[in-house]
């Protein structure tokens, strides 16, 4: 009773901190599995999946609702991220746990500069040949209220991008929404509301690919997975209530701080495994 | 006005009526129905969760603490024996009731492409009806990759 609610606190924790970052819970959750409750990268992996399963769920139907989410993009994009997905997850039982590692303290690195980076906001009023084929342009509303045009590019650059965050999605049971928006916000140019609420769509399916792997090849570790899932959502959707009184600008450094310190540990982790 | 102009603005205000046509029953599908059978879905995962967790910790003292070490040991229960899957559900057992609660959470994005499905079909848009189903059976490939993998 007391390791389940150790868990569950452990998840509530993870769920909370990857909202209010907003990197998600996965990011958090692999680490703390991994260190603290000592389990093995593959069981930490599943679970995570599964968690990013959840928590994904409530939050994009709101964003989808408010009109803000690409679903065009997101479709042509999610052939991408799902081919990725299926690829990482399959992989995940046969790559070393070293190597996972590896890759888990690079993604670290590329999620804390994707915090700290400052996100342009400029709307293009051209758009690329596969994009215009596609009919992919859409309207935003600016601070205003008023819908504003926005075109978008370099379809062709995007879509590989987003195969490989399928891929490590798979392979380390994460969302992989900072490289998502990283590759609409500044590859294909799209407005970064745009990018996020479309990338946490995106993410749902995505991490849904790989659980679906890991569960039908037995790979999840049930009494794990559960409680983790369950914290994790309660966690953010606790986040998500509070982030409107909570000054993020000022949390960033720390939350970067936190993503180098994971680098380091799984990183260390990797080079000791070798 | 001539019988041509009249021919034109009549063809136009038709079109304008099937894309407001469009856009309503977009909106339906969009803003109705996909948040109530997304949150329905959840809601049944959560409880089978909730259930299933409640089942491990009162079918016996130890065996939550037992499956953990085994966990951690990195021994997983191992998948399910399809034709065993449901009468082991009937019978409360805790690993069983999980996976359902698993899998019935890893429904809520396989609907939502679904609904993305019906959405492109009902608006007639081939070129994404094509992008939804490649999604859709990348993620039934994922299932059969896990079986035989």
């Amino acid at each position: 009773m007391l390791i389940l609610g150790g868990l569950l606190l452990l998840a509530v924790a993870a769920g909370f901190v990857g909202a209010i970052s907003g990197l998600g819970g996965g990011v958090f959750i692999v680490p703390a599995l991994v260190v603290l409750a000592k389990m093995p990268m593959r069981v930490a992996v599943g679970a995570s999946l599964i968690s990013v399963v959840a928590t994904s769920a409530g939050a994009s139907v709101a964003f989808v609702r408010d009109g803000w989410t690409n679903l065009k993009v997101a479709m042509v994009l999610e052939c991408a991220t799902v081919t990725g997905a299926v690829t990482g997850a399959y992989l995940a039982g046969v790559v070393p746990t070293w190597v996972l590692e590896g890759l888990f303290a690079l993604m670290m690195l590329q999620s804390a500069y994707f915090s700290l980076s400052k996100q342009s906001d400029a709307l293009l009023t051209e758009g690329g040949p596969i994009a215009r084929k596609l009919g992919l342009a859409g309207d935003v509303p600016d601070q205003a209220g008023r819908l504003r045009h926005y075109e978008v590019i370099h379809v062709r650059y995007g879509a590989p991008l987003m195969v490989l965050a399928g891929v490590l999605s798979g392979l380390l049971g994460i969302g992989s929404g900072a490289l998502k928006v990283i590759a609409m916000d500044q590859v294909m140019h799209m407005p970064l509301k745009v990018s996020s609420a479309t990338s946490n769509f995106m993410i749902g399916v995505t991490a849904g690919a790989g659980a679906l792997v890991f569960l039908s090849r037995g790979d999840v570790a049930t009494t794990i997975a559960a409680p983790v899932a369950l914290g994790v959502t309660s966690g953010a959707l606790i986040g998500s209530r509070f982030l409107p009184y909570l000054k993020v600008e000022h949390l960033r450094t720390l939350f970067a701080l936190i993503l180098l310190l994971i680098a380091a540990e799984m990183g260390w982790r990797a080079v000791n495994g070798l | 006005m001539a019988r041509g102009e009249r021919v034109v603005t009549m063809a136009v205000s038709v079109a304008q009526h099937d894309e407001h046509a469009r856009e309503v029953e977009e909106d339906r599908i969009l803003r109705v129905w996909t948040p109530i059978l997304l949150r329905t879905i959840l809601i049944v995962a959560v409880l089978v969760l909730a259930t299933g967790l409640v089942l491990t910790l009162t079918i016996q003292p130890d065996y939550y603490m037992e499956r953990y070490r085994q966990a951690q040991l990195g021994n997983l229960y191992g998948r399910e024996n399809l034709r065993n899957f449901l009468p082991s559900i009937m019978a409360g057992q805790p690993h069983a009731v999980l996976t359902l609660g698993l899998f019935i959470l890893t429904l809520v994005p396989l609907a939502r492409v679904v609904f993305c499905f019906i959405l492109f079909l009902r608006v007639r848009d081939y070129a994404f009806v094509g992008f939804t189903l490649y999604v859709l059976l990348g993620l039934i490939i994922g299932i059969v990759l896990g079986r035989v993998g």
